[in-house]
């Protein structure tokens, strides 16, 4: 009964949307959070414009779900020299109209991502330390870089190849974004070719027919903009889509213990911190403190991350769907101290004692900054550490506002303290820290997150000298160096990691990955 | 024209009087006692609630999520609503949440009221090109969606009780600026107005002394049912996330918080303080309607 009116009312509201008729044995409805603001595929760096792309076309390398960088459309790479990349290009491998992959594709690609226009993000971000893109012979693409950039096969990642044939025209770039919004130009090498798309509804793929590597489970996949968690669950629960995307974690249990539904989560990538002002002497959200700045002393830091147990933080708000923090990086990345992957254990006698001992027995008062809808579940986040804070005497007041308005106040260092977010998807911690803590410079764009305006020559040294180390294990040596550096300053306080999950109807499953993409090649039924 | 009266003045005790035709109405009576309870509990709620939930630092964290009837296994307190996502005691929380409610409700519909009339008064008195310039202010101000207009404030003034109240005296004057204008226009011509005139009395000392006693009824029975609308518009703010701060809330961000328990089965954090809200809503509306229906000119005959 209760199921039948259930289905009543998801039906009714998506009447409009549905095509009609049952689903397919291999039809695939995905529940998204949020629809792509573009179709083409170098407009936006976005997430849901990302996994469109990524499962329309194919770039020369690819991450695996942990994030670790492996080979798609170049067999084979080798330096000519420290700045000199040379791709060979998987053989046998055609568009989904039927032309082959050449490396002119690949060449007209790298020359297109400066050329779009009014790009919000631009692509340029991950293109910005090549110099040259030139075709060696019809197989073979050299990248030449600025400078020695261990990060390029990372970076190379977000590039997706186009057809060159199908996606010049005209315009400077070719395809125009409007155009490619419409389907014009949507060629790739992907497993799926793109069928239909209606901005605020379904956005339809099929099957690539010639795709070269194993073919895709589904003949259809349509995905569909459902920003509402409670109503992607029940429309998962009422069988109207098959898989949903950023399951809430106050249902997680409850879907975890229903037999007809699937929990899948991925290697925690995106990092949860709170971020402590240690330049002005006279810092905003302070008080009771004399006109002095508290943060700036080592102890007090440590104290309040002492005071934090979070442990309890993902047991109780984040339902389990996250990994306690020792560093802003995860066990698993690149350059992590191994002494700092464990999350400190809270000890609030000592982190009273280490206050009294830095002058502050009595306590202070600050104000914590929050977004309130931007991170999972980050204004709860935020009063818990408000309470924990509170309970060794630095009495805190949370400031949990909508998320423009946040990162407004950040970004003007309004902020004494405030909880922040770091997504790396270059599984390389180095990114992370220069971002985070190295010394602000905009110019060199270094310190770029840094807003607690941390500064240490040591650390910066180290990091500078990492980003031009090209020897793998040498880097990993320098970059763990400065991870534990950091966190022994306690120069921010990592909470933890959210671990990104996703709900199918049972029997199905996806190799949920790292990067937080919803790729509909890797949902497969299980036997 | 009919002879001019003066309702006040016609018996000795017109407050008795006034009681005792509200006393005729059983469900207003009721509301007003319901009213007066969930009153005097708000207003009592750091003397008789379980737990002071705004005193962040006092919250086990890992009593949060708990039926109602737990009993904490840190302080042995009985939680008899349970409790949020927080650790809040829903009780506690419900009792010092319809406090900020009441308080913002009562202290912006009075702001509103006290704005709202001295301008629609000053419009009808003054007439000609003043009471076109401040009714055409009002005409755009109502022309916008109350909500909206608050949402758009609270974004620019940041969040802070003072500041809902702010928002809300804002969207709420001018339908006291209507009403009291449209009142005090017929005022204005009745002969007693017209006789302080003669003895030459201040425009000042005129409206409020003279017309103004003339012109409450209906405006007694706007704030009553405004007052309704200001405590849902600031559940609504609340809501939203945009009203109180999130460590002190009020009803209407209890809710909101509650609400994506709702699908797993934690009704409680939701359904209480929705039940308070409604509760309070009500008894305000009955003790309004029935105010209107004795106050009302009309239906005095």
């Amino acid at each position: 009964m209760r199921l039948t009116r259930h289905r009543l009312l998801t039906a009714t509201a998506f009447a409009g949307l549905t095509l009609g008729g049952p689903a397919l044995a291999d039809d695939l409805t995905i529940g998204l959070k949020s629809e792509p603001s573009s179709l083409d595929p170098q407009f936006h760096v976005l997430s849901p414009n990302m996994q469109v792309a990524l499962s329309i076309f194919e770039a020369l390398t690819t991450q695996d779900p942990t994030g670790a960088v492996k080979p798609l459309l170049a067999e084979s790479w080798a330096l000519a020299s420290p700045t000199e990349w040379d791709f060979k290009l998987r053989p046998g491998v055609t568009f989904s109209d039927g032309s082959p992959l050449t490396a002119a594709d690949v060449v007209f690609t790298f020359d297109r991502v400066a050329k779009v226009p009014n790009s919000p993000t631009a692509f340029t971000l991950f293109t910005r330390k090549i110099a040259s893109v030139t075709a060696l012979d019809d197989a073979t693409v050299r990248i030449t870089t600025t400078v020695p950039y261990p990060l390029l096969l990372v970076d190379i990642v977000n590039i997706p190849i186009l057809s060159k044939t199908a996606a010049s025209g005209p315009a400077p770039e070719g395809r125009t974004t409007t155009e490619m919004n419409r389907g014009e130009g949507l060629i790739g090498t992907g497993p799926f070719t793109f069928v239909s798309w209606q901005k605020g509804a379904d956005l339809v793929l099929a099957r690539n027919e010639h795709y070269w590597g194993t073919a895709p489970a589904w003949d259809r996949v349509v995905m569909r903009p459902m920003t509402n968690p409670a109503a992607r669950a029940a429309a998962l629960l009422a069988g109207d889509i098959d898989m949903m995307e950023d399951l809430p974690t106050a249902s997680i249990a409850d879907f975890r213990a229903n037999k007809a539904v699937n929990v899948v989560s991925a290697p925690p990538a995106r990092s949860i911190y709170i971020a402590l002002d240690q330049e002005r002497d006279d810092s905003p959200g302070i008080g009771g403190a004399g006109g002095k700045n508290p943060l700036k002393d080592k102890r007090v830091r440590e104290a309040l991350s002492l005071a934090i147990d979070r442990a309890a933080i993902v047991e109780r708000i984040m339902g389990g769907a996250a990994v306690a923090a020792g560093s802003l990086g995860t066990g698993t990345m690149f350059g992590t101290s191994p002494a700092h992957v464990d999350a400190p254990r809270p000890d609030t006698e000592r982190a009273r004692a280490l206050l009294a001992e830095a002058g502050w027995g009595n306590g202070f008062t600050i104000t914590l900054g929050s977004p309130s809808g931007r991170y999972v579940n980050d204004a709860r986040v935020s009063q818990t550490v408000a309470a924990m804070w509170s309970r060794i005497g630095v009495t805190t007041a949370v400031d949990a506002v909508a998320p423009p308005v946040y990162f407004k106040n950040r970004d003007a260092l309004d902020y004494s303290a405030y909880l922040g977010s770091w997504g790396n998807n270059t599984a390389e911690i180095g990114t992370t820290l220069t971002a985070q803590l190295m010394t602000y410079d905009k110019a060199k764009g270094q310190g770029t997150a840094n807003g607690g305006r941390y500064s240490n020559p040591e650390l910066d040294r180290l990091l500078d000298e990492a980003s031009g180390t090209m020897d793998d294990a040498a880097r990993k040596a320098l970059l763990e160096q400065a991870d534990a550096l950091a966190m022994e300053d306690y120069a921010i306080l990592p909470l933890h990691f959210e671990v990104p999950s996703w709900a199918l109807r049972s029997g199905l499953t996806y190799a949920a990955r790292a990067d937080q993409f919803t790729l509909p090649q890797f949902v497969t039924t299980e036997n | 024209m009919a002879a001019p009266m003066i309702p006040a003045a016609k018996t000795a005790s017109p407050r008795r009087l006034l009681m005792q035709r509200f006393a005729e109405s059983p469900l207003a009576v009721l509301g007003l006692g319901t009213l007066l309870l969930l009153l005097g509990f708000a207003a009592l709620a750091p003397w008789v609630a379980p737990q002071n939930p705004y005193d962040i630092g006092a919250l086990e964290i890992f009593d949060s999520q708990l039926p109602p009837g737990s009993v904490s296994e840190f302080t042995g307190t009985t939680y008899w609503l349970g409790t949020d996502g927080q650790a809040r005691d829903v009780l506690s929380a419900m009792l010092y949440g319809m406090r900020t409610s009441l308080i913002v409700a009562v202290t912006s519909v009075l702001g509103a009221l006290l704005i709202g009339t001295t301008i629609g008064m000053v419009a009808a008195y003054i007439g000609g090109w003043v009471d076109a310039v401040l009714m055409r202010i009002v005409d755009l101000q109502l022309s916008f969606p109350a909500i909206l207009v608050a949402l758009v404030l609270l974004s620019v003034l940041g969040q802070g009780v003072d500041k809902v109240i702010l928002a809300l005296v804002i969207v709420q004057w001018a339908y006291f600026a209507r009403t009291a204008r449209s009142t005090a226009m017929v005022e204005r011509n009745r002969e007693y107005v017209l006789a302080a005139r003669c003895l030459n009395l201040g425009s000042r000392r005129i409206i409020f002394r003279h017309m103004l006693p003339n012109c409450l009824p209906p405006l007694i029975v706007i704030a009553t049912i405004d007052l309704a609308h200001a405590i849902a518009a600031e559940a609504t703010l609340s809501f939203l996330g945009i009203g109180v701060p999130v460590t002190e809330p009020s009803l209407g961000m209890l809710i909101a918080n509650g609400f994506e328990f709702m699908m797993s089965g934690q009704y409680w954090i939701s359904f209480f303080p929705g039940m308070a809200l409604a509760l309070l809503i009500l008894a305000i509306n009955l003790v309004g309607d029935h105010l209107r229906d004795i106050l009302n000119p009309r239906n005095a005959q």
